[in-house]
């Protein structure tokens, strides 16, 4: 008990960084996929095909991988190159969980502007609305709630994958575990047990939200 | 809920003939790109490797990385493979749990089910590396131990005795981690699956005569596995991704051999070359089964197609 008392603060501390790294990527992957699902479904090869290879390549490697490759790949390519200042975890971390999760979100973007039936669309063409008018006004706020549960689901994921920033010391709550733990060896089970409740109270209130929308989804149709 | 439609049309009539035949052959197009990558990397590391051969640094050795890797990549298969058999274990014994009527055993895998797909995966696996293996270890007990006592009594323990002990260890506790998180995540699929078979069937199974248990294995089985089929390859491919994460417990495996041929480089292209060279590996084995998991939605979308 002495011990989760003295090491609560470290934890906290790493749980706060666990959101902000969250807070600051997720958006990014948001954007990034919706630049994404309308390269991929652009008529345009030369458009589709960098975004369909893009896609694939962060969907199929793990994540430890791609933030290995950036930390000590791309770093060390920049250290070598005078621009070492970009070489820290923070950056790292969040450009491997925005553009990874870019992936993920793109298809889910994908996903919901095809639900949306092509009649809209097609009304709002013989409305007199202009392409860029049709989907800002007509498909994208019809399809805004079908996606809606899909995003949090992904944003609890990538809650939980955040912890991965911990194998280049990203400082965030899995990082202050693994310093506590090996600073007390042989009180694994009860540092373990803090960390693991911290990360439920994180994720546990984001898939209730995730449920009521779920629910508000299944009411509305 | 409305259904999302996964069907790749532009909305627009004016569809260019290349547009349509690129559609067409959207299997082949990533065939292709997967032969175009695996060339240019190919290419990539024998114009990196081979004036070094040669050279004077003594880094000769970096044309002996891909067999190395290779070897790697068949270890991530293999563990892959058995936390799968544990993990489908767990995932059918939790969708019985979940769906049975008794109630301890509901609240049992709906804590387990809530728990494990609450937290990080690392976390888990770190959790069951350090705290319940440490915790078992205290107990008397060590998985390489058991195993080379296990060899013993089958009067072959030279086979265990050539293995580094911290790597049976990992590779029992990195099985069972994995294998317990991906349990849960299948206790879902194949609890959604079973129940989205109509009960109807189930029932009429047993009017026709079928004990309970037939009507499971020949009615409602077959049916549930279309559905879960392909959810069942999309998180294969997620653990042969978070098998990567085994290379923090020291098992050393793909991501782990990637970091022991790339850390002591020096030359920092090269470092990146070896670091995309082993997430190539990982491209190639998650890509196909990615392609097979398409090829079951297709498929069973086929079939239920009126």
């Amino acid at each position: 008990m002495d011990l989760l008392v003295t090491w609560l603060p470290a934890f906290l501390v790493g749980a706060r960084n666990t959101l902000i790294y969250c807070g600051i990527s997720f958006p990014l992957a948001l954007l990034l996929g919706l630049a994404l699902a309308e390269m991929k479904s652009a008529r345009y090869v030369w458009l589709s095909m960098p975004a369909k290879i893009f896609i694939e390549a962060f969907r199929n490697t793990p994540i430890i991988t791609q933030i290995f490759l950036v930390y000590y790949g791309v770093g060390g390519v920049l250290a070598a190159s005078n621009l070492a200042h970009f070489d820290n975890a923070w950056v790292a971390g969040v450009a491997c969980l925005a553009l990874n999760y870019a992936a993920y979100e793109a298809e889910v973007f994908r996903a919901g502007f095809l639900s949306v039936k092509r009649g809209q669309r097609e009304a709002a063409y013989s409305l007199g609305l202009s392409a860029w008018q049709a989907f800002w006004r007509v498909v994208f706020p019809q399809a805004v709630p079908l996606m809606l549960p899909a995003f949090v689901n992904d944003l609890i994921y990538m809650l939980k994958d955040s912890a991965i920033v911990a194998v280049i010391s990203g400082s965030e709550l899995t990082s202050a575990l693994l310093i506590a733990t090996f600073r007390n060896p042989g009180h694994a089970l009860p540092l373990f047990s803090l960390a693991l409740a911290l990360y439920l109270a994180m994720s546990l209130p984001i898939s209730f939200v995730a449920r009521y929308f779920e629910r508000r989804l299944r009411a509305a149709f | 809920m409305q259904k999302m439609v996964t069907r790749d049309e532009p909305l627009v009539s004016r569809r260019s003939t290349v547009r349509r035949w690129l559609q067409r052959v959207d299997i082949l197009f990533y065939a292709l790109l997967a032969t175009a990558v695996g060339a240019f990397a190919y290419y990539l590391y024998f114009y990196l490797t081979t004036p070094l051969i040669h050279g004077l640094n003594g880094n000769a050795a970096m044309a002996l990385y891909l067999p190395f890797l290779l070897q790697h990549a068949g270890l991530t298969i293999l563990i892959s493979l058995v936390s799968m058999v544990l993990a489908t274990l767990l995932g059918f014994a939790g969708a019985q749990g979940r769906l049975t009527s008794f109630l301890p055993a509901r609240w049992l895998t709906t804590i387990y089910v809530e728990v494990v797909r609450g937290t990080p995966v690392l976390v888990q696996l770190l959790f069951w590396y350090f705290g319940v293996a440490q915790f078992f270890f205290s107990l008397g007990f060590d998985p390489y131990n058991a195993l080379f006592n296990l060899m013993t009594i089958l009067q072959s323990n030279g086979v265990v005795a050539g293995l580094d002990q911290n790597v049976v260890d990992a590779f029992f506790w990195g099985a069972i981690g994995l294998g317990f998180n991906y349990g849960a995540y299948l206790t879902e699929v194949f609890r959604s699956g079973l129940q989205s078979v109509d009960s109807g069937q189930h029932e009429a199974a047993l009017s026709l005569g079928l004990n309970s248990r037939q009507a499971m294995r020949r009615i409602i089985l077959p049916q549930a596995l279309r559905l879960t089929l392909p959810p069942f390859t999309n998180y294969f491919i997620t653990l042969i991704q978070d098998s990567a994460l085994l290379s923090v417990l020291g098992f050393v495996e793909l991501e782990q051999e990637i970091g022991a041929l790339a850390y002591p480089q020096h030359n920092t292209p090269i470092k990146l070359f070896i670091f995309i060279l082993g997430a190539l590996f990982y491209f190639v084995i998650c890509f196909s089964l990615a392609l097979l998991a398409r090829f079951f939605e297709s498929r069973f979308a086929k079939a239920y197609r009126v």
